[in-house]
């Protein structure tokens, strides 16, 4: 098994991990600024907020850190050892 | 009601043809007994199609007309999507050789079936109990204590909404005197809750899974072996909800029901180790979804609703197919134990990664095209914290489903573990999800074509640039935020450990309380007959006192002492007369 440890596969590789960080930071920005160009704009928005351009580019990222910065504190309430039931019953 | 009228009207039923087929099916060896079954499958869609839109199997019940089989569109929209379903199912786990699951593998999906065409409420009580009792086998398939306990607690749950179904059916019936399925609505004409409707719409909502009443998914799903699960996975939660949008399409208390069911399981699969149970948790947040559409009840948000349960059996179902064959080939779904597959299992991490960009909604997948709709409905009915919590739920699916099934099984840490791709049969089932998801995505008109409201998606088009640019905003920079997360090392790492959720009252406290009642009751019935026993025995002691052979009436009286007491008799009669 060993030897086989040492392949990286294609994923692990530094040049591929850099080349799909840099399409996805370069397709993040597209996205963001497309947004700011009036033919990919909503003509009625619902909300005062969607007028900002970049709304949904900004609320995605905050919500994602939201959920994973905080809701991973909710180990602290519900997390019990792997047999926790087992023991019970 | 004579019996051809009745085996005429069970002749015709998609749902009894595929409830043949598990029964005979059963009786075939292995190999060719999923075979077989796929052909009734194949009947049975031919049958729904021959039939067309319309009602059939009318019957009578104790004077009372019953229609077992109701072809409208929402019911075929839902027919369809499960017939797809079960046949993907069979062919997924086409070795198998457990003849049992193998019955339940149909005969389940063939309850549902039945449920979602019945066009009366007793029909559809009778294939909701068929439904909870012919699962559950799936549960218990792999044996053990904890897996029997846990399908005694699925059962136990699902029978309870059942009951509850029954006791409402007969509430509308004395209200309406009708057992026809439609609109039944929480609230009467002055807007007073009725009871009726709270009743079905709880029955409704255990199936369903509504918050804190969800735990029962999470409980008993994982329980079932790699294929179990992803059949179980698509057919009691989405026959409630086609039950809901048929009964309370426009109930605005379903909003909120919605919300919370989209957010909270978001944080409970972000801490979750085992896959299959990020995938429960899935299962709540998507039905979430359509609830809310269900309750906003535009015809669009209904399209919505009902257009996004059929995409989602199809993804969801995907992933589990994806989470299960790493199951089959290395024999857990701990996030911790997993990892690096993709070297050894390229088209299983190719399919499930299309599953996960359709769950995420991304454009060009299947989730996008109908998942608009839901969100336009919060924003065309200007609720804006509603729809802020939809983009957030949004985000959260992309966190748990889109990101960390496919990269915690696939990619992540090298786990070291390389198994032989997935089975022939396993990547078949998993190609057709995978190109319907991308074909549905693609190509949504077939879809659009099958909703019950088809004015109201004619001028929906979900490739509007704006629509377009606003989920590739939100998409793309949660994925970037998660990258951020992974590079300064902030992502937390999967931990092996048991969460506890709303199932903690009833296995621990609710256990305890139960063994304590069980004792108190026995000790109570104790003291009672013993208490009982005592005096029961003084009693027969004091009479065998005084009759036993020994007692005092047992004894022989001398001939003098009855002569002395006629004497007596004799003479208190003389002086009776003498007086009188």
């Amino acid at each position: 098994m060993s030897d086989q440890h040492s392949n990286d596969g294609w994923a692990d590789k530094k040049g591929f991990r850099n080349a799909f960080l840099a399409i996805l930071v370069l397709a993040a920005l597209a996205a963001a600024i497309a947004g700011f160009i009036p033919s990919f704009r909503k003509e009625h928005p619902h909300f005062e907020i969607e007028k900002f351009g970049a709304f949904f580019a900004l609320y995605g990222f905050a919500a994602f850190m939201f959920i994973v910065l905080v809701g991973q504190h909710l180990r602290r309430l519900v997390a019990r050892k792997e047999t926790y039931y087992e023991e019970r019953e | 009601m004579d019996a051809n009228s009745l085996l005429s009207a069970l002749a015709i039923n998609p749902a009894i043809i595929l409830m043949i087929g598990a029964a005979l099916g059963v009786f075939l060896p292995n190999g060719l007994r999923r075979l077989f079954m796929l052909v009734f499958v194949g009947v049975s869609a031919f049958e729904l199609n021959r039939l067309g839109l319309g009602n059939y199997g009318h019957l009578e019940i104790f004077g009372n007309p019953v229609t077992m089989l109701r072809i409208d569109p929402l019911a075929r929209l839902f027919a369809i999507v499960f017939h797809i379903a079960a046949a993907l199912n069979l062919v997924y786990n086409f070795r198998s050789k457990d003849r049992l699951q193998d019955f339940a593998t149909l005969a389940y999906p063939a309850s549902a079936l039945g449920g979602v065409l019945a066009g009366d409420l007793v029909t559809l009580f009778v294939w909701w109990e068929i439904a909870a009792i012919t699962s559950v086998f799936l549960v218990w398939a792999p044996g053990g204590r904890s897996t029997y306990l846990a399908g005694m607690r699925y059962l136990t749950i699902q029978i309870l909404s059942g009951v509850l179904l029954l006791a409402g059916v007969v509430m509308v019936f004395r209200e309406t005197g009708s057992l026809a399925f439609g609109e039944i609505g929480l609230r009467d004409a002055d807007g007073a809750i009725k009871f009726s409707g709270l009743v079905i719409l709880l029955a409704f909502g255990i199936k369903s899974a509504f918050p804190l009443l969800h735990n029962w998914v999470q409980d008993s799903y994982p329980k079932a072996d790699f294929a179990g699960t992803i059949v179980l996975s698509v057919f009691t939660t989405k026959l409630a909800v086609a039950s809901i949008a048929r009964a309370f399409p426009g109930t605005p208390e379903l909003v909120p029901i919605g919300i919370v069911m989209t957010i909270f399981p978001i944080f409970f699969a972000l801490i979750e180790n085992d896959l299959k149970k990020v995938l429960c948790y899935s299962i709540n947040n998507q039905v979430g979804f359509m609830i809310v559409g269900i309750g906003f009840g535009t015809a669009a948000s209904m399209n919505g609703a009902v257009g996004y349960a059929f995409t989602n059996i199809i993804f969801e179902s995907l992933l589990f197919m994806g989470v299960g064959a790493a199951i089959y080939r290395t024999g857990t779904s701990k996030a911790t134990e997993l990892g690096g597959l993709y070297r050894t299992m390229p088209f299983t991490m190719v399919f499930t990664t299309i599953g996960a960009l359709s769950i995420s909604a991304f454009p060009g997948f299947a989730g996008f095209v109908t998942k608009g709709l839901i969100v336009d409905a919060a924003g065309g009915a200007h609720a804006f914290w509603i729809w802020l919590a939809l983009l957030f739920a949004s985000a959260g699916v992309l966190e748990h489903a889109g990101i960390k099934i496919p990269y915690f099984t696939f990619f992540a840490h090298d786990s070291g573990k390389r198994p032989k791709e997935a089975p022939p049969e396993m990547l078949l089932a998993m190609g057709i999800s995978a190109f319907l998801c991308i074909a549905i995505g693609v190509y949504p008109e077939p879809l659009f074509a099958l909703l019950p409201y088809p004015a109201a998606i004619a001028d929906y088009h979900p490739y509007e640039a704006a629509h377009v640019v606003e989920q590739l905003q939100l998409l793309l920079w949660a994925v970037l935020a998660f990258a951020v997360l992974i590079i300064i090392k902030w992502y937390p790492a999967e931990i092996a450990s048991t969460n506890l959720d709303t199932d903690w009252f009833y296995r621990v406290p609710g256990r305890n309380l139960a063994t304590w009642i069980a004792g108190a009751t026995r000790g109570v019935w104790n003291y009672a007959w013993s208490i009982v026993d005592q005096r029961f025995t003084a009693a027969m002691d004091r009479i065998y006192a005084v009759h036993g052979p020994e007692g005092a009436m047992a004894r022989s009286w001398p001939t003098g002492f009855m002569a002395l007491a006629v004497a007596i008799i004799l003479g208190l009669v003389l002086i009776v007369v003498f007086t009188a």
